[in-house]
C-alpha cells in the first residue's frame, strides 16, 4: 500500500502529471512516464482507487470513453497497464485503441489547464514484451481480464511469423486509431459524475 | 431423470392474472441463464494451439495414409477450425446470456410498473433446477445443464423457436393432434392485456433504469464484454453483440410496457414479419441446418432484431448448431480423428448434483459447486433488493455487486471447477456448476457471511483458492455488498472513499 501514500497514481504510460512519476521514476516530464504506477489490478470492478481503472475489455460504453477517469475504487473499467494492443469492445470507438484515447485526453486535459507535457516513450502506448522489460519479468502476460483469445496473437502455424503476423495486426490497429482519433473523441459524450 | 417443472404457461392472460404470469415470463428469462451459462463453461475456448496441432499431428500420422506435407497443412486447417468455432460458439452464447439478463430487468421492469409489485427472483431460484422444462409450452422439452452438443443446441433452439414447432416423436406418442406455443405468443398474451386493461400510466416503483443525460450513473447494462469477442481465421476481432440493439426501457404506461416486452420478443426470436429461418425438422429428427456457401451461414432478413444488424438468439445458436454439425461431419471423415466437439468440451454430465461429487469424496468439487449456486443465487438477491431501493443503492448493488460477481466470482468458479474429476457409473467425468437452489435460510447467517463461509472451506480443501481468502485480492469475494434476505444493507460495504453514491 506504500504506492498509494508515496506516488502519484495513473494507468499506463505517458499518462504521469510531473517529472519522474512514472513507473520507472526518471522520466523528464508530464507525459512522459514510462508506465504505470496505479495499484495493478486485471480488471473491471476490481481497482484500488480513484483514476485507476484502464478500459475497453469490460464496463459500459461511457467507461470506455473516460479510460483512468473512474471517481472511486472499485468503480474503474478494465485493468492497468493498457497494453497498446488493447481495442475497446463495445460503443462507437469498438475496436479501436484503448491507450491512445486516454492519451488524446491526457492531452486535452493538461492543455486546458495551460500544463506542459512531453511526448510518450511510445507512440502508441506500451507492448506487452515492452511492459516485460520494464519490468523485470519474463513471459509475464499483462493484458488483463484474459482476453478470449488476445488480439496480438495469430492462428500461424510457425511461433516466429505468429508473433510477426500479430505485431503486424495490432499496429494496423493503432494506425487506424490514431487516424480516427478526432472522430473517437466527438464520438464521447463528456462524462457526467455524481448525482 | 425425472424432470422438474419449472411452471406452467397460461392460456389467457386477465388482470386477475397478470401478476403470476408476469412471473412466470420472468421465471422463463431466469432459466435461461444458468441453462445457457452451463454450457457456456463447458467449452474451452482459448486452449494452447500449439498442444492442439501437435495431437491433431499426430493423429492424422498414426493413420499412415496422407504424405507428410498433407499431415502438416491439414492439422493446421483443423486447428483453425477448432479454434475459431469453439471461440465464436462460445462468445455467442455468452452474447445471449448478456441480453437474458437484459430480458429478465426488462420483465421485472414491466411486473413492477404494471402489476404495482416486485419481482419474486428468490423464489424462482428456489426451485429452479435440472433436469427442468417449461410445463404448457406445446411440445414439452428436457431442458438439462449440459455441455455443448448438437443435441443441447436443439434444447437451445427450441427454447428460442420462433415460430410453434412440431415434435419429432409426436408419432411414437400417438398424438394426434396437438396444440403448438412459443415464449413469444405468451408475450402477445401479456401485450393484449395490457393493451386492454392497464393503459397506465403507473404509480412510480424503483426499476433498472437506462442511461439518461440527467448525469445519474446507471451502469446496469453492457452490451458487449471481451467475453462476447471472437476472432476469425485471420484473428481479426468479431463482436457478437450491436450497440444498436437496445438496452434497457423503463416502463411508465402501456406504451413503454409493450416496447419493454417487443425488445424480448425481437432480440430472442428475430422480426416474424420478414423471413427468417425457423425450427424444422430433418429426417433424422435434429433440426435442419442453415446452408453454408463460401464457409458462411446464409442468413435471412427476419434472423435479425429490429435493428437489422444483430442476429437474434435463434438465429446465433441455429449458427452454432449448423456449423457444428458441419465440423463433426467433416472430422467424422478423417481417419484418425476424435468427435470434433471432444477438442474443446469439457467432458461434464448432464445435470450433475452435488450429491454426486459428494458420492465420489470429492470435498473440493462439492464445495466449489457449492460456492457457485450460492453466488448465483446472490446475484438473484442482488438484483431482486434493486427493485427496492433508490437509484444510488442500485447503483452500487450493480458496480460492487453484480457485475463483479458475474464477470468474476461466478466466471471464477465456472471456468476453474472443470480442473476437478470424479466418478459416477464407473465413468469419469469433468467437474461442472451444478445450479441447484441454494437456501440461504438455511442458516443464521447473513448471506455474504454464508459465502464467505464456503469460500473459507473452499481454501481448506483446495490450496489453489487460498487466494480468495488474501487480503491481497479482497477486491473479489470480501468487497461484495452485504445485502440480507429482508433486502437491508449493511453500510460502507464495501468501504468505497468518496464515492458519491450511498447504499440506503
Amino acid at each position: 500500500m506504500s504506492e498509494l501514500v508515496n506516488r502519484e497514481l495513473h494507468v499506463c504510460m505517458g499518462l504521469n502529471s510531473c517529472k519522474n512519476t512514472g513507473y520507472s521514476g526518471n522520466n523528464d516530464c508530464a507525459g512522459m512516464g514510462d508506465c504505470s504506477t496505479a495499484v495493478g489490478h486485471p480488471c473491471h470492478t476490481l481497482n484500488e482507487c480513484k483514476g485507476q481503472g484502464g478500459c475497453g475489455i469490460f464496463g459500459t460504453t461511457e467507461e470506455f470513453c473516460h479510460p483512468g477517469q473512474n471517481e472511486c475504487r472499485y468503480q474503474g473499467s478494465c485493468g492497468v497497464p493498457i497494453l497498446s494492443s488493447r481495442f475497446m469492445a463495445q460503443g462507437p470507438n469498438k475496436g479501436l485503441s484503448v491507450w491512445q484515447l486516454a492519451r488524446i485526453r491526457f492531452e486535452e486535459k493538461r492543455k486546458e489547464n495551460d500544463e506542459p507535457f512531453g511526448e510518450a516513450p511510445q507512440p502508441y502506448g506500451p507492448s506487452n514484451d515492452y511492459v516485460n522489460t520494464l519490468r523485470g519479468t519474463t513471459g509475464q502476460d499483462y493484458s488483463s481480464c484474459g482476453q478470449s483469445g488476445s488480439r496480438s496473437c495469430s492462428y500461424i502455424n510457425n511461433p516466429a511469423e505468429r508473433k510477426v503476423a500479430a505485431d503486424l495486426r495490432v499496429l494496423k490497429m493503432e494506425q487506424e486509431s490514431a487516424e480516427k482519433l478526432p472522430e473517437s473523441l466527438s464520438n464521447c459524450k463528456p462524462k457526467k459524475n455524481g448525482y | 431423470m425425472k424432470t422438474k417443472k419449472l411452471f406452467t404457461f397460461s392460456d389467457t392472460v386477465t388482470k386477475e392474472n397478470i401478476k403470476e404470469v408476469m412471473q412466470q415470463a420472468i421465471a422463463l428469462e431466469l432459466a435461461t441463464i444458468p441453462t445457457y451459462l452451463s454450457t457456456y463453461y463447458s467449452i474451452n475456448r482459448a486452449q494452447d494451439q500449439d498442444a492442439l496441432y501437435a495431437k491433431i499431428h499426430g493423429q492424422l500420422s498414426q493413420s499412415g495414409i496422407l504424405s507428410p506435407a498433407k499431415i502438416d497443412e491439414l492439422a493446421q486447417e483443423l486447428k483453425v477450425d477448432i479454434l475459431v468455432y469453439s471461440n465464436k460458439a462460445a462468445a455467442l452464447i455468452m452474447s445471449v446470456v448478456i441480453e437474458e439478463m437484459l430480458h429478465l430487468a426488462l420483465a421485472c421492469n414491466v411486473k413492477q410498473a404494471v402489476c404495482q409489485t416486485a419481482p419474486d427472483l428468490m423464489g424462482i431460484g428456489k426451485i429452479l433446477s435440472f433436469p427442468t422444462q417449461l410445463d404448457g409450452h406445446i411440445p414439452e422439452f428436457q431442458i438439462n445443464a449440459a455441455k455443448l452438443s448438437l443435441n443441447q443446441l436443439t434444447t437451445f433452439l427450441q427454447i428460442e423457436s420462433p415460430e410453434p414447432f412440431e415434435d419429432p416423436y409426436k408419432d411414437k406418442q400417438l398424438l394426434n393432434t396437438i396444440e403448438y406455443k412459443t415464449i413469444g405468443r405468451l408475450y402477445e398474451l401479456i401485450i393484449a392485456c395490457i393493451k386492454e386493461d392497464f393503459p397506465g400510466p403507473y404509480d412510480y416503483r424503483p426499476q433498472l433504469l437506462p442511461p439518461d443525460d440527467s448525469g445519474r450513473a446507471r451502469p446496469f447494462y453492457s452490451q458487449n464484454s471481451m467475453n462476447t469477442v471472437h476472432y476469425d481465421r485471420e484473428h481479426n476481432p468479431q463482436f457478437a453483440n450491436e450497440d444498436e440493439s437496445g438496452g434497457l426501457l423503463g416502463v411508465y404506461d402501456a406504451k413503454s410496457a409493450i416496447e419493454a416486452i417487443g425488445r424480448i420478443i425481437e432480440q430472442g426470436e428475430g422480426k416474424s414479419d420478414d423471413q427468417q429461418h425457423i425450427l424444422e425438422w430433418g429426417e433424422n429428427k435434429m433440426p435442419v441446418p442453415m446452408e453454408i456457401v463460401d464457409g458462411k451461414a446464409v442468413f435471412w432478413k427476419g434472423d435479425y432484431d429490429d435493428t437489422g444488424k444483430e442476429l437474434a438468439h435463434f438465429a446465433k445458436f441455429l449458427e452454432v448448431y449448423t456449423f457444428g454439425g458441419y465440423y463433426q461431419e467433416k472430422f467424422s471423415k478423417i481417419h484418425g480423428l476424435d468427435d470434433f466437439f471432444s477438442y474443446f468440451v469439457y467432458d461434464t454430465d448432464a445435470n450433475p448434483k452435488i450429491a454426486d461429487y459428494t458420492a465420489s469424496n470429492n470435498k473440493a468439487l462439492a464445495l466449489c459447486s457449492e460456492l457457485g449456486n450460492a453466488v448465483f443465487a446472490y446475484i438473484l438477491l442482488m438484483i431482486e433488493t434493486c427493485y427496492y431501493k433508490d437509484e444510488s443503492t442500485q447503483y452500487d448493488l450493480f458496480m460492487y455487486g453484480i457485475h463483479k460477481s458475474m464477470i468474476w466470482l461466478l466466471s471464477e468458479v465456472g471456468n476453474k471447477i472443470n480442473k476437478y474429476t470424479y466418478a459416477k457409473d464407473n465413468e469419469a467425468y469433468r467437474g461442472a456448476l451444478t445450479f441447484e437452489p441454494y437456501s440461504f435460510e438455511q442458516s443464521s447467517l447473513r448471506p455474504k457471511a454464508q459465502i464467505m463461509n464456503l469460500v473459507d472451506q473452499l481454501a481448506k480443501a483446495d490450496p489453489g483458492w487460498i487466494w480468495a481468502t488474501q487480503n491481497k485480492y479482497d477486491s473479489y469475494f470480501p468487497a461484495l455488498p452485504d445485502v440480507g434476505l429482508d433486502y437491508s444493507i449493511i453500510a460502507d460495504m464495501p468501504k468505497v472513499p468518496s464515492t458519491p453514491y450511498t447504499h440506503h
